[in-house]
């Protein structure tokens, strides 16, 4: 228990340094949202606008000390105000929008690659030598190594384009009504089937190598050794004795992607047009759009320190180790 | 991993182009998916366009919101009168007629009988009172307009000064229902999400995060226009994925940006696929900061402009797309404004190395033994070309320039910072020179203004938002005052003619190339579409003339 309760202390402290950091990012940054409005329009709009968009958009000019008290009141109080981009659509709403989709993309594909990922990583160091060491590595690091953007774009064009198997845009077919009936959900799922694929491909090669890296380790171990000696079966001892202790550091990474899939995967959702918060982020940062950047990187800040956390509290669990010190 | 790859966002652009335009060429496994659909669907089909820079919709309609949704100023609202630049001509709209008084001080527009909103209710003077108002008081702008009065039919425009671009100032904003806003506590904050409108497709239906429908308008003024069932939005975060939609042939419009567009969209289909680029875009120039020494001396303006290959630019950096800058400064928007005496005695617009090699030499600025000129104070003749790193054509328009510039002995510097860095140094002059757009109005008068007017000069340091290269001429100045006094067109021709003239003599900037309006489309559902023989409007998406293909094009039969 007082090792939760000082990693929460931990936490805390982490946190308030990145929603300060939140805070004073995007001030940093040059310009102001409405005079980039105005640049991006491309003098669609009239200079003498400016101030009366200001005015309506509510861009501050308060003391920096005094926009901080008050950021930080409207944290702690659920309050991330009206995007700018968007307006008059409260963050709030913007966000909660579209964050499902970026979940439902982003979990999924985590997912499937850390599972099969580390799957062949452990297969591939139980058997090392064998056909899944020596083939599969290569080809994934490889297909890791392309651009991501080529790859979705190949992968849209040959399976989208030519054989049609696949929808090739957004996230279900338009016209079709949201509702949990198999119709919707299926149409759902098959337009999920690429993107979630392709982010799959390119990380898949990283589960897989670094699995088999740490389980090569672990192989050589003195206790595995005792464990032949034993008898034990060996899919046990890949599994329960090698594989268990190697896989602490993917569950590492497991966490820290977990958090960062609320980030949005950003070239996904250019490519097959699907919805989610990258690019809603992208948006945010080049209009910038203080409320929205805010409300999207809270929203990471607190995803990827709750991961971390409740890694830390699965560690526990799973390395003793961690218990006594 | 996952984390890094939003990082990379700034490359995208380019590279995407880039490898879309690979990927989709020579792709004609798919020719013709959607030729053969019969009549029958065809007249209940929905009109799609792609919106190729919103992820995701929001069911806001309020014309007032900084980031409109598409259509909303397009389809559900209209403006009195529709200027069209492709033909130079002007369509009367919700107004029959218009005139300006003598003393240039005041215009009247007529209303059309029996136009009604999309609710029923009739279309009256007093919502065109009300709505300027309302614009005043949420968006500003509009100094010039002192009051708007109705009277039965008739709306006047009161000036407090002569101003006589007000016209299409005035004449090309939407128009809305004084019985619907008037009731709003906020205007400005409503989402507006039922929007009543004149225009022909108002209703909003089946509104989901990427696409929603808009079907026809039960009370339009011409229902013998409303030819096509509605129209069809859908989202696509960048052009790349509205580019596939395009060229699979699952929109009917393609007014985004398409990289070898001859062969990634027409060739599929060459029987109903078309593009049609006009020049009618702004007047990019190459904006030299006149509050520095040398771009002060309108010798070195004219000789880096002599230096510049236009051809080159918009070869390289433009595709071939875009019609080179002659010295009148206007772009192919201002074509019947142009002053043929000067244009046809072009010199400093010209690509001519030993003319701008010979005029360097003279204004003083002399070339060393290594082939380099050197400024009036010994320095080495160098600066900056600052262009966004996401704009890859503009990019390499700048690099074109600072090649040609090597070869007059002027070192140039490309820079490419992200795009909010480039326009704040713009906005404070503190940067060397930049390419940038300009105005681009149905009257010439607000790219003179901004480019050579000293009343829209800052000092360095106070923040601008046009003509950021701060040159100012008092020649000019009298002229454009001239200019806004004249009610009468051919007078104000007379005035432009002058106004070109001067800008000739004092080159305030370096003309490079009048930007093409993008648009694309298949014919293979619906045909009426503007083309280079019939320009009846562009095929802009987002123009006032929008509007008027809406309400012509019409179901294949």
């Amino acid at each position: 228990m007082r090792f939760i309760l000082r990693r929460l202390g931990f936490y805390l402290i982490a946190f308030w340094a990145s929603i300060t950091l939140n805070f004073l990012l995007p001030r940093f940054m040059p310009g102001d949202p409405v005079s980039r409005m105005f640049a991006r329009s491309q003098d669609r709009m009239q200079p003498e606008q400016i101030e009366a968009l200001r005015k309506l958009l509510g861009v501050d000019d308060r003391p920096i000390w005094e926009q901080y008290i008050n950021y930080m009141q409207n944290i702690f109080t659920g309050q991330m105000g009206v995007s700018i981009s968007r307006f008059p659509t409260p963050v709030t709403e913007v966000i909660s929008s579209q964050i499902g989709w970026t979940l439902l993309l982003g979990g999924t594909a985590l997912v499937i690659a850390a599972v099969v990922g580390n799957l062949l990583g452990i297969l591939a160091a139980w058997r090392r030598g064998g056909a899944i060491d020596s083939a599969l590595p290569p080809v994934l690091v490889f297909i890791g190594s392309f651009p991501y953007f080529w790859l979705a774009m190949g992968a849209l064009y040959l399976f989208g384009v030519v054989l049609g198997w696949f929808p090739i845009r957004h996230a279900f077919t338009d016209g079709l009504e949201p509702a949990y009936t198999w119709e919707f959900i299926g149409d759902v799922g098959a337009h999920l089937v690429l993107p979630a694929l392709t982010i799959v491909l390119v990380s898949i090669g990283g589960w897989m190598l670094g699995m088999r890296n740490t389980m090569i380790a672990t192989n050589s171990e003195d206790y595995i050794t005792m464990a032949e000696a034993k008898g034990l079966r060996p899919g046990r001892i890949m599994l329960r004795y090698a594989a268990r202790n190697a896989m602490l550091p993917s569950v590492t990474s497991f966490g820290m992607g977990l958090g960062f899939v609320v980030g949005g995967a950003l070239l996904t959702e250019v490519v097959f047009a699907y919805p989610g918060v990258g690019y809603q982020l992208l948006n945010a940062v080049q209009g910038l759009d203080y409320p929205l950047m805010q409300g999207l990187f809270l929203t990471i800040t607190a995803a990827v320190l709750l991961a971390n956390f409740l890694v830390d509290i699965l560690y526990v669990r799973l390395d003793p180790r961690v218990r006594s010190n | 991993m996952t984390q890094p790859r939003y990082f990379r966002a700034a490359r995208m652009t380019a590279a995407s182009l880039a490898v879309g335009a690979m990927l989709l060429t020579g792709c004609t496994a798919n020719v013709n998916k959607t030729s053969t659909s019969d009549a029958g669907a065809n007249a209940s089909a929905f009109l799609t366009i792609p919106r190729e820079d919103m992820g995701t919709f929001v069911q806001n309609f309020n014309p007032f919101a900084p980031t409109v949704n598409p259509m909303v100023q397009q389809s559900i609202y209209e403006s009195l009168l529709i200027f069209n630049p492709a033909k130079g001509d002007t369509v009367p709209w919700l107004a029959t007629e218009w005139k300006a008084a003598e003393d240039g001080k005041s215009v009247t527009f007529t209303l059309r009988d029996g136009v009604k909103w999309s609710d029923g209710q009739p279309l009256v003077a007093d919502d065109v009172a009300y709505t300027f108002e309302l614009q005043k008081k949420i968006k500003g702008g509009f100094e010039y307009l002192d009051t708007v009065t109705a009277e039965g039919n008739k709306v006047t425009f009161n000036f407090n000064k002569p101003w006589s671009p007000a016209l299409y100032d005035v004449g090309q904003l939407i128009i809305l229902p004084k019985h619907i806003w008037a009731a709003l506590p906020d205007p400005e904050k409503d989402a507006n999400a039922k929007p009543v409108g004149t225009g022909p497709y108002t209703e909003v239906d089946t509104f989901q995060a990427q696409s929603f429908v808009l079907k026809k308008n039960p009370n339009y003024w011409q229902p013998e226009k409303q030819k096509i069932a509605g129209i069809k939005m859908l989202a696509f975060a960048g052009n790349d994925g509205a580019n596939l939609a395009a060229a699979n042939g699952d929109v009917d419009w393609a007014p985004q940006y398409i990289p070898n567009i001859e062969k990634t969209f027409v060739s599929k289909d060459k029987e109903h696929r078309q593009y049609w680029f006009p020049a009618t875009g702004a007047m990019i120039n190459w904006q030299l900061n006149t509050t520095k020494a040398p771009f002060n001396d309108v010798d070195v303006r004219k000789a880096l402009s002599m230096a510049v290959d236009r051809d080159q630019v918009t070869k390289i950096g433009m595709s071939g797309y875009a019609k080179p800058a002659d010295c009148t400064g206007l772009s192919g928007n201002y074509e019947t404004w142009k002053n043929a005496a000067v244009k046809d005695n072009c010199t400093w617009t010209n690509h001519d190395v030993q003319k701008a090699n010979e005029l360097l030499d003279k204004a003083g600025y002399p070339k060393g033994a290594d082939g380099k000129r050197t400024l009036k104070d010994g320095k080495p003749f160098e600066f900056k070309i600052s262009v966004g790193a996401t704009s890859s054509d503009w990019l390499s328009v700048a690099n074109v320039i600072a090649q040609n510039l090597a070869e007059v002995g002027v070192t140039a510097k490309v820079e490419s910072p992200d795009w909010a860095a480039v326009v704040a140094g713009y906005e404070t002059g503190d940067f060397d020179s930049g390419i940038v757009w300009s105005a681009n109005d149905p009257s010439p008068y607000k790219y003179f203004n901004t480019s050579m007017g000293t009343s829209t000069v800052k000092p360095v340091g106070t923040k601008t938002f046009d003509n950021y290269h701060r040159f100012g001429d008092t020649k000019a100045d009298a002229l454009l005052a001239d200019f806004v006094g004249a009610a009468d067109e051919s007078k104000q021709k007379d005035i432009a003619n002058k106004l070109q003239e001067e800008y000739n003599d004092v080159a305030p900037l370096v003309p490079l190339f009048s930007g093409p309006e993008w648009g694309a489309f298949n014919d293979t559902r619906f045909t009426g579409w503007p083309t280079e023989d019939n320009p009846y409007a562009t095929l802009s998406v987002r123009s006032p003339t929008t509007v008027l293909i809406l309400s012509t094009l019409e179901p294949r039969k």
